[in-house]
């Protein structure tokens, strides 16, 4: 146990020295400047535009995050065979994953946490210009909605160790997370509409039906976390419906992890 | 010297890229535009491959309608516009709400084109009824929604409903209460009517305003007595009373209840009830 932290604070560290880190600020500072831009154009609805922008402004930069920075300081130990310095050490695979894991969640948090402060900036701004455009805006909502970017980032990272565990490169870790990610954020609106094919008028074969229910329980539901619209609108969210998805984030994470874990103990490296 | 001569090239090349884009830009503007015609993918096509960006997606599509209908205007071709594309703007709209159903610009911007000059008047309807039952804080929509059932579809019945949802919600102004009465009222709607009155009494501070209520209330009690009594005395004799005594004669009622604005109630040639201070039930003409 009290190697885990070392591992987590050398992979921190690695991380904010990652370049790619410093792109991903760029990108973020250009989408929050693009929000004062597109909230302009709207008639009424501009603390909605606002919020909507710098939400998924940390959203997408998160993303980015997790799927170049995270993967990269993975991989890279075993890109370059650097684990073997590591392992030579006495520390168990186990750890060596887990310590690796805290590390990258608290970049992710830490990240999370940044691009917040820009998009709070960015919000109170806009709604400095224009406060008759913010009837039913509440700080509340949008931190909740951050706070479950982080979770959902944390839970996409967590993924994309399980399939480092056995991918052979990095790359084929990145297209798997890339998948997970898509289907993971379109599961919930797909088992819907397969189940009620009559709704958009479509016909769903009962296999078809059968795959994407076995898919919903495989998948995380990565939909659960995303609350922006209701942030964007002041709408009330449910102190159950925070709780179940943070017990659900947390659980699907140490199962993630545990499994990679025991995948990674079993890996034979070359 | 190696400097100098980049610096050079680079200016050329600098202006040469300038002209280029002048001049490309120019020859695409004959071009066929996907703007005002092209497809728009099904909403739940969005709704899948927008992933966890809706609201974003939800923006810019409304954005895309309006700048459609910002150039339309600059090119003063709005009266003249193909029903094809105001079918395009409708369906951009529609996907907007789809993705995004508490957004209420797409529904501004559709009741400010398609009612007067798109003549979609149905299809603004369905948009504000569904932007209705989503914002269910917001009395804007229902009261447009119910504008358009009043003047353009000239359901009365409609527009009455839709106006007491508006009234119910926090923000309109005591004009728009008495409209919803009145149009209630001339589709034989005294039950709503009071339940409405009633709502808004419960809602209401101000003790004057509050009596007054509560009066409006006592004289559409009157009316829904008579309005029954009339029907009770269809069911038995197959035809109206001539006047509100016949029915005291035939034992339906035993008096003709009191108005309280001090009006007299009688029935008109079609059956209906009417009273002679039946314009004190609307506010501001006292």
């Amino acid at each position: 146990m009290s190697m885990l932290w070392p591992i987590a604070r050398i992979t921190f560290k690695e991380g904010t020295r990652n370049r790619s880190f410093y792109g991903i600020s760029l990108i973020a500072l250009i989408m929050m400047g693009a929000a004062f831009l597109i909230s302009g154009m709207v008639m009424r609805d501009v603390g909605k535009v606002a919020v909507d922008m710098a939400l998924s402004t940390v959203s997408f930069a998160g993303l980015l995050l997790v799927l170049f920075v995270g993967i990269d300081l993975m991989a890279k130990d075993l890109d370059k065979r650097t684990i073997y310095m590591v392992l030579a050490r006495p520390i168990s695979r186990q750890q060596y994953i887990v310590g690796k894991f805290v590390g990258i969640s608290l970049l992710i948090v830490v990240t999370v946490f940044l691009l917040s402060v820009f998009a709070a900036i960015s919000i109170s701004t806009i709604k400095w210009a224009n406060p008759d455009y913010f009837p039913r805006f509440s700080w509340g909502p949008v931190f909740v909605a951050e706070a479950f970017i982080a979770l959902s980032l944390s839970l996409l990272s967590a993924l994309s160790f399980l399939f480092a565990s056995f991918a052979s490169t990095s790359f084929i870790t990145l297209i798997l997370t890339i998948i997970s990610y898509i289907i993971g954020q379109s599961m919930s609106t797909v088992k819907t509409l397969v189940e009620n094919p009559q709704t958009a008028g479509i016909t769903v074969s009962p296999v078809t039906v059968k795959l994407v229910q076995v898919a919903y329980y495989l998948f995380p539901n990565l939909s659960l976390f995303d609350i922006k619209t209701q942030a964007a609108h002041g709408l009330a969210i449910p102190m159950t419906y925070i709780i179940w998805t943070l017990c659900y984030g947390i659980v699907y994470i140490c199962l993630v992890i545990v499994f990679a874990a025991f995948l990674f103990r079993k890996k034979e490296f070359p | 010297m190696q400097g100098r001569t980049t610096a050079f090239l680079l200016a050329v090349l600098f202006i040469l890229h300038v002209f280029m884009l002048g001049k490309a830009s120019i020859e695409k503007r004959p071009l066929p535009s996907d703007s005002g015609g092209g497809f728009v993918f099904p909403s739940p096509v969005l709704k899948i491959t927008s992933f966890e960006f809706k609201g974003i997606v939800s923006d810019l599509l409304f954005i895309k309608a309006l700048i459609f209908m910002g150039s339309t205007y600059e090119r003063k071709e709005e009266t003249l516009m193909k029903p094809e594309k105001w079918q395009w703007f409708a369906r951009v709209l529609a996907a907007s709400t789809d993705l995004d159903p508490y957004f209420v610009d797409p529904y501004l911007l559709a009741n400010a084109h398609m009612t007067w000059e798109g003549g979609m008047i149905r299809e603004t309807n369905t948009l504000l009824e569904k932007g209705t039952q989503y914002r269910d804080w917001d009395w804007m929509l229902p009261f447009f929604a119910g504008f358009n059932n009043f003047f353009f579809l000239h359901d009365n019945a409609k527009a009455a409903e839709l106006l007491m949802t508006a009234s119910q919600r926090p923000g309109p102004s005591e004009q728009l209460v008495s409209l919803a009465v009145k149009l209630a009222y001339k589709e034989k709607m005294t039950e709503n009517a009071i339940l409405f009155l009633e709502a808004i009494e419960k809602k209401t501070d101000d003790e004057r305003l509050k009596k007054e209520y509560e009066t409006r209330v006592r004289a559409l009690q009157a009316r829904l007595l008579l309005e029954r009594s009339v029907s009770a005395y269809k069911d038995k004799f197959k035809r109206s009373p001539d006047s509100l005594q016949r029915m005291i004669e035939k034992g339906i009622i035993k008096e003709i209840p009191r108005d309280p604005y001090g009006g007299k109630f009688s029935i008109a040639p079609d059956g209906q009830i009417i009273c002679s201070s039946d314009y004190l039930l609307m506010p501001g003409q006292r």
